[in-house]
């Protein structure tokens, strides 16, 4: 489900299925590294709308968590802390974040949630057909291990 | 002054006329929209949409087929990938079926739950359905599948608008 009014009415009926978060962390820098956040940002963003398609029953699509890339840190988890805590305390079993931005896997070890770092791929260069067979592929990793921690849960 | 030329009072008034004009016309068009729309509804229910499916590949093992379309949502036009289940039935005939659960909306996935062979199955939920559609009872879903309805054009097929499967 995603973050709209019509998708949240069927969430608030159905939330006891409703088990699984997910925060995209889209990074934003201006000074240096933009195209490289940009890149990064669609990328995730783009699993992530794909992901939502294929599990929509069982999983709530945040709007991504975006941030100053440049900014600390020990600054930038302390406000996932928050997101995180909000989720925990309010019924969601699973709490994923998903990105492309390595400074996450330093402190990956801190989250109570699941860090999934994707590699972003250098969509910009591709032609449509190469883009979303490579798309495909990662989506279909990425609801594997979606399926496992399931599985593993139940 | 000479006469041709419009005076301030035929200027106003012709302005006028036509600023009504335009605010009646924008206030009638929607009108006569809503009056014709369901006929143009219909019009755009009945348009088949091309799949890369031969007719003539098709098995009695449902398979995945996903077609691409434009998808007007509100102001804004994208595209979308849509996906369809389909395979031939004991009769020979085509079936084709919406991959969209009937519970909550998760895509489901042909022979995957190696408990339950040759069904649909729903990851999210455990949701079965049976290779025609029909919800399997004490499973999450309480409706059967969306069939699409189908036509053979150039020997590709093609798909029309998912409807909920009528009851037998
Ligand atoms: S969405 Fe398919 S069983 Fe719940």
């Amino acid at each position: 489900m995603k973050w709209n009014p019509q998708d949240i009415d069927m969430f608030l009926q159905s939330k006891e299925y409703v088990d699984t978060a997910v925060l995209p962390l889209l990074p934003v820098a201006i000074s240096k590294d933009t195209k490289q956040a940009a890149s990064m940002t669609e990328f995730i963003s783009l699993l992530s709308m794909q992901l939502e398609r294929q599990f929509r029953g069982r999983l709530l699509l945040l709007p991504g968590y975006s941030y100053i890339k440049t900014e600390s840190i020990d600054k930038l988890l302390g406000d996932l802390k928050v997101w995180e805590r909000e989720l925990l305390e309010n019924g969601f079993k699973h709490v994923l974040f998903l990105t492309s931005d390595s400074n996450w896997k330093a402190v990956e070890n801190q989250l109570e949630g699941e860090l999934i770092w994707m590699p972003s791929l250098p969509l910009v260069h591709m032609d449509e057909k190469n883009r979303n067979s490579l798309l495909e592929d990662q989506v279909k990793q990425l609801m594997n291990l979606f399926l496992q921690k399931w599985q593993s849960a139940d | 002054m000479s006469k041709n030329q419009v005076s301030r009072r035929q200027f106003l008034s012709y302005t006028l006329t036509g600023v009504g004009g335009f605010m009646a016309a924008g206030m009638l068009m929607p009108m006569v929209r809503f009056a014709v729309d369901p006929v143009l509804q219909a019009k755009a229910e009945s348009d088949f949409i091309p799949t890369p499916q031969k007719v003539s590949e098709i098995t009695e093992v449902p398979t995945r087929v996903d077609f691409k379309f434009e998808q007007q949502d509100a102001w804004y036009t994208s595209e979308v990938t849509g996906t369809a289940w389909v395979y031939l039935d004991d009769k020979g005939e085509i079936v084709a079926l919406s991959p969209v659960c009937k519970h909550l909306g998760c895509v489901v996935d042909w022979n995957t739950d190696k408990a339950n062979p040759d069904k649909f199955y729903c990851p999210c939920h455990g949701g079965l359905y049976t290779k025609d559609g029909t919800n399997v009872p004490g499973t999450p879903p309480v409706a059967p599948l969306d069939v699409y309805p189908y036509k053979e054009k150039d020997g590709f097929l093609y798909l029309g608008k998912a409807k909920p499967k009528k009851e037998a």
